[in-house]
């Protein structure tokens, strides 16, 4: 008798101890429209707070745009729980410990200012409201300064869920939370733009554009940190076409030919829209790729 | 003398509440039922399970034992490929799970001789490696400070009176965050009623006195159960009995804290790696990094808008 090479201690080794949660399209949409809507706020509120002339009239169309993008989000939100019907529970602690209980409080506190200052605007649209009065004028600014902490709340909680967890990759991106709040406030960035330009407000449309082009620069530094700590997960999942279509839709598509777009193009109002959804492709591209990193099977190599 | 089991089932049982009546106070009653508080039991000794591998014979009898008590469904009969594994995994209706690892060398055929006869030489060489079997029952751990119960934004997931991590079934509305958050991959969304499962250390059983069914079915006390700090001194005395009797690689797996992880209240004696077992070998509180990471998101965003209102500020003037 003749014995091969020592025993393999494989066992279960080859396997991830950790189980990948149910989390597929529904909460990529979600982590997008998340991005959507409280980033279209922040921009119009701080905006509006900055310079009330130049952003007030534009903002007018912002926040019914956000308080839908909302919305979808919360919807997103309910139908991904395994019984919808108990959605309410969340409401039911608070805790500190837990992104996503402070996330759940964060966008129900932002859901009330914005719901407001929607209800204001078409208040005032149909005359139910005078939207000329101190008194409305006051109103808007306490639901504004109000709702920028919640609603920045809501974005920055998002990245950290996924990051306080033990799943592979998203438990070693401590720049997740980081590029989601930066990606937010470029997304509103690019969502205020095409409302200016489509309603010609050019005054905004002019201050936004070299705005957008800084943020997409700026948002390059925890996109770089992010994809540097996901590279061993990310190559050791994707296949290296995969990786390549990823980085050249959200870098290239995402943030290098919007800059270009921005500086040659000028406020054409479809070139507007074309940069911006490019914009927003490349973000929804990165979400996609880490959302659904623990559900990709480690390649055989 | 009457077994306990015996004792329990003639004693009185706690009545359902009785169903609110018409369809707006069933709505009402749905919406209110979550935020009521019962008054909370008084603080027991901490219990636990303590896991000695080395005298598992993977008999299964704690898998069907815990069904049984906990009336969950068969897994079906599924050819594996792994041994004797048929249930794979811990899930939402499996929540012991009883691993098999094979380590046996591949046994090659003798070599033919030039002469095309059998050679006599069938001793090797060199001896052969220790060939084994090694079978582990695997259930939830009942961390000391569980991520699963940190993450939990319902308040479902709590500690008992028992110090055990607890899923109030009536609460959880399966947001699946404590899966993410579980590094043993042991909590499971079910895909019958969108709730999460795990093992509740026979929580019911434990209030009436009784032992968790699965230790009640070991037949090798394998899994034993009791006073957290009773098994852990009970463990320890048994790691050094087997290092006397030449088992050197006998060691505890989750007995004690480390820098990244507290301890476990169902811990294990194990005598391979971790990994060989399909645990973690550092396992790691995600929310050791929570403050950093909130850090960084908040600095980013606050960069982010910055930058915007200083374009705002700079060009709008």
């Amino acid at each position: 008798m003749q014995t091969a090479a020592t025993p393999p201690a494989a066992g279960y080794a080859d396997r991830e101890p950790t189980k990948p949660p149910d989390w597929h399209q529904l909460v990529v949409w979600d982590v997008f429209f998340n991005a959507l809507t409280t980033g279209l706020f922040l921009v119009a509120a701080v905006g509006e707070l900055a310079l009330p002339e130049v952003f007030g009239p534009v903002a007018v169309w912002a926040y019914p745009a956000a308080f839908v993008l909302l919305l979808v989000d919360l919807s997103l939100l309910v139908l991904d729980l395994g019984d919808p019907l108990r959605f309410h529970h969340m409401l039911r602690v608070f805790k500190l410990s837990s992104p996503m209980s402070l996330g759940t409080w964060c966008l129900t506190a932002y859901s009330l200012p914005l719901t407001l200052l929607v209800a204001i605007d078409i208040g005032t649209v149909v005359g139910l409201v005078p939207g000329d009065s101190d008194a409305v004028w006051w109103v808007r600014r306490v639901l504004l300064i109000a709702g920028l902490p919640v609603a920045f709340g809501s974005a920055a909680y998002k990245g950290v869920l996924f990051s306080t967890s033990a799943q592979p990759g998203w438990r070693d991106s401590r720049w997740l939370g980081g590029y989601h709040t930066s990606s937010a406030v470029v997304f509103g960035c690019a969502e205020l733009l095409v409302l200016s330009v489509l309603t010609g407000h050019d005054r905004a449309a002019a201050l936004l554009r070299p705005a957008l082009g800084l943020l997409l620069v700026l948002g390059l530094i925890p996109l770089g940190l992010l994809l540097g700590e996901l590279r061993p997960e990310l190559t050791r999942r994707y296949t290296r076409d995969d990786l390549f279509r990823g980085v050249a839709l959200s870098v290239g598509g995402g943030v290098l030919i919007p800059l270009l777009a921005l500086a040659a193009v000028g406020t054409n109002p479809f070139a507007v829209v074309l940069t911006a959804v490019l914009v927003l492709t490349g973000g929804w591209v990165i979400r996609h790729l880490i959302v659904m990193l623990p559900h990709q099977a480690p390649l055989v190599r | 003398m009457t077994s306990r089991e015996a004792q329990v089932v003639s004693t009185p049982q706690s009545a359902d509440p009785p169903r609110p009546r018409g369809r707006l106070a069933e709505v009402v009653a749905r919406l209110t039922y979550p935020f009521r508080r019962g008054a909370a039991p008084a603080k027991q000794p901490a219990t636990g399970f303590y896991t000695d591998t080395t005298v598992c014979i993977g008999c299964k009898a704690c898998e069907v034992a815990c069904k049984q008590w906990n009336q969950l469904p068969a897994d079906g009969f599924n050819w594996s490929g792994n041994s004797y594994d048929n249930t794979g995994e811990l899930s939402a209706s499996s929540l012991r799970h009883v691993k098999f690892i094979e380590q046996f060398a591949d046994v090659l055929p003798p070599p033919p001789s030039p002469n095309g006869r059998m050679s006599l030489d069938v001793l090797p060489a060199e001896p052969p490696p220790a060939n084994r079997w090694l079978m582990m029952s695997d259930v939830c751990k009942h961390c000391a400070a569980a991520p699963c119960q940190q993450a939990c934004p319902t308040g479902a997931i709590l500690y008992n009176e028992f110090a055990n991590v607890y899923i109030q079934r009536d609460i959880c509305n399966g947001c699946a965050y404590c899966v993410a958050a579980c590094p043993f991959g042991v909590i499971t969304r079910s895909h019958f009623d969108g709730h999460t499962h795990k093992c509740t250390l026979c929580y019911d059983r434990q209030k009436d006195g009784l032992v968790p069914a699965c230790a009640k079915a070991c037949p090798t006390a394998s899994i034993q159960f009791g006073p957290v700090e009773e098994l852990r001194e009970r463990a320890r005395q048994r790691v050094e009995e087997l290092h006397s009797r030449a088992v050197p690689g006998a060691y505890l797996y989750g007995d004690s804290p480390t820098e990244t992880y507290t301890e476990l209240n169902s811990f294990y004696l194990l005598v391979d790696r971790p990994a060989t077992y399909g645990l973690p070998e550092a396992p790691f509180n995600p929310w050791i990094h929570m403050t950093g990471d909130y850090v960084r998101a908040v600095l980013s965003g606050l960069g982010a808008m910055g930058g915007l209102l200083a374009v705002f500020l700079v060009m709008g003037q």
